[in-house]
This record gives structure tokens, C-alpha cells and sequence, in this order.
């Protein structure tokens, strides 16, 4: 359809405000960021440096542990913690008995503070007062007393990111609300044809939600991507910085003063996250959820 | 008719009577102060009746406003930004490690005009305090608070492990951990969350007693580095199952609960052991100095201490308002408000103050021992002068006591933060 010049005008106006909130809040500061990244600004003075910023966090191990790390919690959300939504979904959808507890139980961690969760969880996978070694105890693990969960290499991580599943109600919730809009007569007919629960899942919602399953993996990705404060509060990226992301290594880099390294720590998190959502939209086949 | 007249009246008597209110009102200077002397803090009570007694006192002139900053590393870090942005609070006190930077932003309030135009702090200072402390002729901070870092120990638990004394060298003192784990309590309290400070102050104690107390001006490369490594590494094997990633409320907790034996913290702590410790833990209290590595160029009763906090403010454009504030300061800083403050905290001052005969035994412990001390050597936060050093310290202390990396190795990841 071709726009009349007065439509024209008249669009440009309306999206006007828009457009310059997100010039002014969104593109002015990647610009900074950007040419900041050059230099050495610690916030008093700045002196251009050229790519000495980039090749000091590229050397850096503590950084490429964090690159990893963020992989390694947006693998574990696109692979696990979605997955497991979708399953949720697919039972709640059924509406058996209860189903509306469920679902409200399963989101409630979505409605507090994640930083009083944090601390929550901290508090309970502390060594020596901590709830989970207690249980473990009770049911006969006794070589889990005194265990320190985050400050264990071994299992830090993995108690950061087992924790996260606690979010899968997020998720969750999206799906099931997609699964209320497929129409009963999919259902109807696959009832004649003698279908059973689990084929109904399986050949008709799940094919019939992929799309937003799809939106939701990179919704995943990209919460994860930016994953700061259950590392801050609860591992702070320790121990060994075993733990560390790539917003808490920013953190860090501007808590030094050293914002001139900290925005290129930016400027490559932007581009690994602009990587990742051109890949999952390649693998995802972008059609399937435009 | 005479109604509608009345109305009127009324109404614009009410609407002249809230402007004079809002004019009087807007002529009272607000001080804001976000302050760390706040919560749990030992300094709280007393913070709060200076303040109380300074706005009754300028009633209608003056008023501060204390903003509660209850997480010292989150004050920091908010403090640091501020510094950066130019946005400086009307008074805040400021770390050591921050001096450099807000003196170089050029937007802290210059205090050395008002030193000069009357007596009061030149005579409330130890002469050279303030001098000491300019940079380029400026004075952007007024040196406040004080600290020293001794052993605090249990001497109960200690005499239940066969010990008398205070261990003086550390192969006695880790012998002594021995003794007091085969007793079933837990030797030292450590942490590596936030600025890992207790381990951080324990560290520095090594630091000095292997290096001595001028080993921050030999560098890194410096073998004691790796030396007080070493004892951290020890050190790590007596602690609580929690001590990696401890914060200071955990690590405290243990020794306020008789958990763990041996604690290191400054004197501002002396209030909560009797606040916040099981009943009688203050009084099987014994204060030390840290032991001393054998062969090592640190010298017997070495203490490690410094300057804590600075009261500082930011730049004024209205001169009433500086006045305001420069009369806020010398209000925390005359010698009875300061003698307040330390008898109630157990906190050190360095404004001159005539403190009181029955102060707590711990302060006058630690007040002789640093007295006939050989040095006060920085901690390692203050020595080292380096932001991204002191922000990786928890982490190579962590790497170290999983057994991820060597002592040197830990001093590697020093080197590699700058």
C-alpha cells in the first residue's frame, strides 16, 4: 500500500517521540560506549589507546571464563529451563484438577525480588547453617556436611544455574497462554481418530506452540546473556572467578574506574549477543516466529 | 454577599500564609549525608544524636539529612560513580583508596580556606594531620577515623586448646589451630566475599611481617607476597566450611557466637561484641598482635593500621551553604563529640579528644600495644594504591584456598588485575 504524502508527514510525527527516545537512550550511549572503548577514561580524564582495551580482556582468562560462563548459562536456558516450560505448559494445558495452583506456584518467583531470592538461596546452600546440606544429611548423604556449594569449583556453577530453573514458570506461563488459542477442533478430531493424551501433546499443541517456543529460547538467551545479579549476590563471580559473567566483569571494570576497558567488555557483549541472535534465528528458521 | 467576601479573604489569608511558610522553609539549608554509620554499625547511636542535637541546634538555619547506606562495598562503588559523574553528596566520608581520584575530579570541596580562617582545626589536629593530607594545596579531606587491626581472640576457647598466651610466630599459632580443632570449635574466621576484609587484614599482617612494614614500595615481585600467601593457605585449612564467599557478617557471626576462635577486625567492632556476642564473650576477650613469620623482616608487636575514613564535601556554588557544611564538620569534629563517639564504638580518631578514664579495656589494649608497636604498616587495600589489584585480592584468596592456583600463582593474579 502507498502512503499519501499527508499520511506520510503524519507517520513521521507519531513515531517521531519514539524514534528519538531510542536515539537518545539506546544509540547515543552504544556510540559512547563504542568510542569510549578506545580509551582509558577512568572517569576524570581519557586518552585514546586504540585496541589495547580489546587485546588486555581477549588475553585476560578471568574474561574468556565469563564469555563462557554467559554461553554456558544460555545453553542451559535454551536447552533445559525452556524445554522444561514447555512441559509444564503442555501438562497445565491439559487443565487437570489444580492446574491454576500449579501454574500460580510455578510463577511466583517471577513476582519477587530476585535479589531476595538470591540471598534466599545463598542463605541455603550455605555450608554450615544451609537447608540443602541439612536435607542431604537427613535422607544419608553425610558427605555433604559442611558442604560449600558456591564455594566449590565443582559445583558453584552449577548451583547458580540449577537454582535459575526456579524461572521455568516465566516461560511457562507464555506458552500456556498460546496453547489457550489452538482451536478445539484439532482436538475433536484427533478424539475420533482414538488419540491419546500423549499424542495430542506431542503431533498437535507442541507443533502448534513451536513458534513461541522459539520466541521464548531467545528470551532465554538473551536474560541469560545478561545475567548479573544472582552471580553478584551470591558468588560475587567467585570463587577464582570460576564463576564469573560478563556483566559482573563489567561491574567490576567500572567499579575500578576503569571505564574506558569496561565499555569494550560492553561493546563485545553486544556483539556476542548480536552473533547469538542471528545464529538462533537461523537455526530457529526466523519465519517460524515472525 | 459578605459570605462571598469572607470566602475571599479567607482564601487568599491561607494562600499569603503558605507562601511565608514555604519562603521561611525554603530559607533552612538542607546537608544531605549518606552514611555509612548506619544499621548495625557502632557509630549508629551516637551519628544520630550528633546529627538531632546539630539540626535543634540550627533549627530553622540548618538542616542534615542522613541517607542510610547500609552495604559499605555498595557506598563505595555508589561513592565512586558519584565521584566520576561530578554528582557529590553535600558531606560523605571517603576511604583512602578514593582520596586520589576525588582530589584529581575537581569536585570536592577545597577545605584548606576554612582551615585557615579560624583556629578550630588546626587546633583540634595533630600537628601535620591536615598538612599531610593536602594535595597540591588543597584540602579535599578532613582525616577522621582510625584503625588498627589486632588479634582478638577467645581466651576461653584458647584455654580449653592449652593455650595461656597468644601464640608470637606462626608456626606456634598454627600449632595452636591444631589444638583448638582436636577441641571441636574452629580456629579462625576468614571470608573471601566482598573485599574479603578480615582475611584481606590478616593477609596484611603476613604482608608486613615478611616483607616489613615498607614492602608496598618494593611491588609485587617482592618474595613477601607469596610468603603471606603461604600463610593464607594455612590459614584457609582452620576456618569455617564457609569462609569461601563468606561476607563479614558471616565471618563475624562465627566469632560472636564462639564458633571460631581467633578474629581479626578494627576497634570500631569492641561495641558488638557485647551487642551482638553471647553473653560474656566481651569479657574472654584478649587483643594481640599478629604473629610474625620466622625469618622474616617484620619485626615482634608489628601492628597494621591506618586511616579508615575522611569526612569530605562536595563543591558548593552557594556560600551559605559551604558555611553550612563547614560548620557540620566542625561539629563532628570537636574534641567532645569525637570523644562521644569513641566511647560508644570503641572506634579511633585521629582529632585530639580527652577520653574518657573508664573507655573499654579492649580500646586501651589496643591503644598500648599500638602505642609501643615498631610500625603501623597500611593495610593491604591502602598499601597496594590499586583500584583492580584490590578488587581481584578475593579471588586469587579464593583460587588459592580451593587449591586452584600456588601462592605465587596467587600473586600472579595480583599482577595481572593492574
Amino acid at each position: 500500500m502507498k502512503l499519501r504524502k499527508d499520511e506520510v508527514v503524519w507517520l513521521l510525527i507519531f513515531i517521531a517521540p519514539a524514534i528519538c527516545l531510542f536515539f537518545l537512550f539506546f544509540i547515543l550511549p552504544i556510540l559512547f560506549l563504542f568510542v569510549t572503548s578506545f580509551t582509558n577514561w577512568d572517569g576524570i580524564g581519557a586518552e585514546f589507546v586504540g585496541l589495547e582495551n580489546y587485546s588486555k580482556l581477549l588475553n585476560k582468562k578471568s574474561f574468556i571464563r565469563a564469555i563462557t560462563n554467559n554461553l554456558y548459562w544460555c545453553v542451559t536456558a535454551a536447552l533445559i529451563t525452556v524445554p522444561l516450560a514447555l512441559i509444564v505448559a503442555l501438562l497445565l494445558a491439559h487443565r487437570s484438577r489444580g492446574w491454576k495452583v500449579f501454574r500460580t506456584v510455578l510463577f511466583i518467583p517471577q513476582v519477587v525480588s530476585s535479589a531476595a531470592i538470591a540471598m534466599l538461596w545463598a542463605a541455603m546452600f550455605n555450608a554450615e547453617y544451609g537447608l540443602v546440606n541439612f536435607l542431604l544429611e537427613i535422607i544419608g548423604f553425610s558427605d555433604f556436611e559442611k558442604y560449600n556449594w558456591l564455594g566449590n569449583v565443582r559445583t558453584a556453577n552449577a548451583a547458580l544455574i540449577g537454582f535459575s530453573l526456579c524461572y521455568v514458570g516465566y516461560f511457562m506461563v507464555i506458552m500456556l497462554a498460546k496453547t489457550a488459542g489452538i482451536s478445539d477442533d484439532y482436538y475433536d478430531a484427533a478424539n475420533i481418530d482414538g488419540a491419546t493424551q500423549f499424542q495430542k501433546d506431542v503431533y498437535i499443541t507442541a507443533p502448534l506452540i513451536k513458534s513461541t517456543f522459539f520466541l521464548c529460547i531467545i528470551l532465554a538467551v538473551i536474560f541469560n546473556l545478561r545475567q548479573f545479579e544472582y552471580v553478584y549476590l551470591m558468588t560475587a563471580g567467585g570463587p577464582a572467578n570460576k564463576t564469573q559473567v560478563l556483566v559482573v566483569y563489567i561491574w567490576n571494570e567500572l567499579s575500578v574506574q576503569r571505564l574506558g576497558r569496561g565499555n569494550a567488555a560492553g561493546v563485545i557483549m553486544i556483539c556476542i549477543g548480536a552473533a547469538l541472535l542471528l545464529i538462533l534465528r537461523k537455526l530457529l528458521k526466523s519465519e517460524t516466529y515472525n | 454577599m459578605i459570605k462571598s467576601i469572607l470566602k475571599f479573604f479567607s482564601v487568599t489569608f491561607i494562600s499569603i500564609s503558605f507562601t511565608i511558610i514555604s519562603t521561611v522553609a525554603s530559607a533552612e539549608i538542607t546537608i544531605n549525608w549518606p552514611s555509612i554509620w548506619v544499621g548495625k554499625d557502632s557509630k549508629t547511636t551516637v551519628i544520630r544524636e550528633l546529627v538531632d542535637e546539630f539540626n535543634a541546634a540550627n533549627a530553622g538555619a540548618i538542616k542534615v539529612v542522613i541517607e542510610e547506606q547500609t552495604d559499605y562495598d555498595i557506598y563505595a562503588q555508589k561513592l565512586t560513580a558519584q565521584i566520576s559523574t561530578g554528582d557529590l553528596p553535600d558531606v560523605f566520608t571517603v576511604g583512602a583508596d578514593l582520596l586520589d581520584i576525588l582530589h584529581r575530579s575537581g569536585k570536592a570541596m577545597d577545605l584548606a580556606p576554612h582551615v585557615g580562617s579560624d583556629s578550630h582545626w588546626n587546633n583540634v589536629y595533630p600537628e601535620n594531620a591536615l598538612q599531610s593530607n593536602m594535595m597540591e594545596g588543597q584540602l579535599t579531606a578532613l582525616p577522621y577515623e582510625l584503625f588498627v587491626t589486632p588479634v582478638t581472640y577467645n581466651k576461653k576457647l584458647l584455654k580449653a586448646a592449652g593455650y595461656d598466651e597468644f601464640p608470637t610466630t606462626y608456626d606456634e599459632f598454627f600449632k595452636m589451630c591444631e589444638a583448638v580443632t582436636a577441641t571441636g570449635k574452629v580456629c579462625t574466621s576468614q571470608m573471601t566475599g566482598k573485599n574479603a576484609w578480615t582475611s584481606m587484614l590478616w593477609f596484611s599482617q603476613a604482608v608486613a611481617s615478611a616483607g616489613g612494614p615498607n614492602v608496598y614500595e618494593r611491588g609485587l615481585d617482592d618474595p613477601a607476597w607469596a610468603q603471606a600467601f603461604e600463610v593464607m593457605e594455612k590459614m584457609y585449612m582452620y576456618t569455617t566450611s564457609d569462609a569461601i564467599g563468606a561476607d563479614a557478617g558471616v565471618s563475624g557471626g562465627h566469632f560472636l557466637n564462639e564458633r571460631t576462635a581467633v578474629f581479626m577486625n578494627g576497634p570500631w567492632f569492641i561495641a558488638r561484641y557485647t551487642s551482638d556476642g553471647i553473653p560474656g564473650l566481651h569479657a574472654n576477650i584478649g587483643v594481640a598482635p599478629a604473629p610474625m613469620l620466622t625469618g622474616g623482616k617484620g619485626a615482634p608487636g608489628g601492628y597494621v593500621g591506618g586511616r579508615q575514613s575522611s569526612l569530605a564535601a562536595g563543591k558548593q556554588s552557594d556560600p551559605a551553604k559551604e558555611e553550612a557544611v563547614v560548620k557540620f564538620l566542625k561539629w563532628l569534629t570537636t574534641p567532645e563529640n569525637v570523644a562521644r563517639l569513641s566511647y560508644s564504638s570503641g572506634a579511633m580518631f585521629i582529632v585530639k579528644a580527652d577520653l574518657p578514664a573508664d573507655m573499654d579495656r579492649l580500646f586501651i589494649e589496643m591503644n598500648e600495644q599500638k602505642g609501643n608497636a615498631p610500625y603501623v604498616a597500611p593495610t593491604f587495600l591502602n598499601g597496594i594504591a590499586s583500584l583492580p589489584i584490590a578488587k581481584e585480592f578475593p579471588q586469587a584468596l579464593s583460587a588459592l584456598a580451593i587449591g586452584d592456583v600456588t601462592p605465587e600463582g596467587a600473586v600472579e593474579m595480583l599482577k595481572d588485575a593492574e
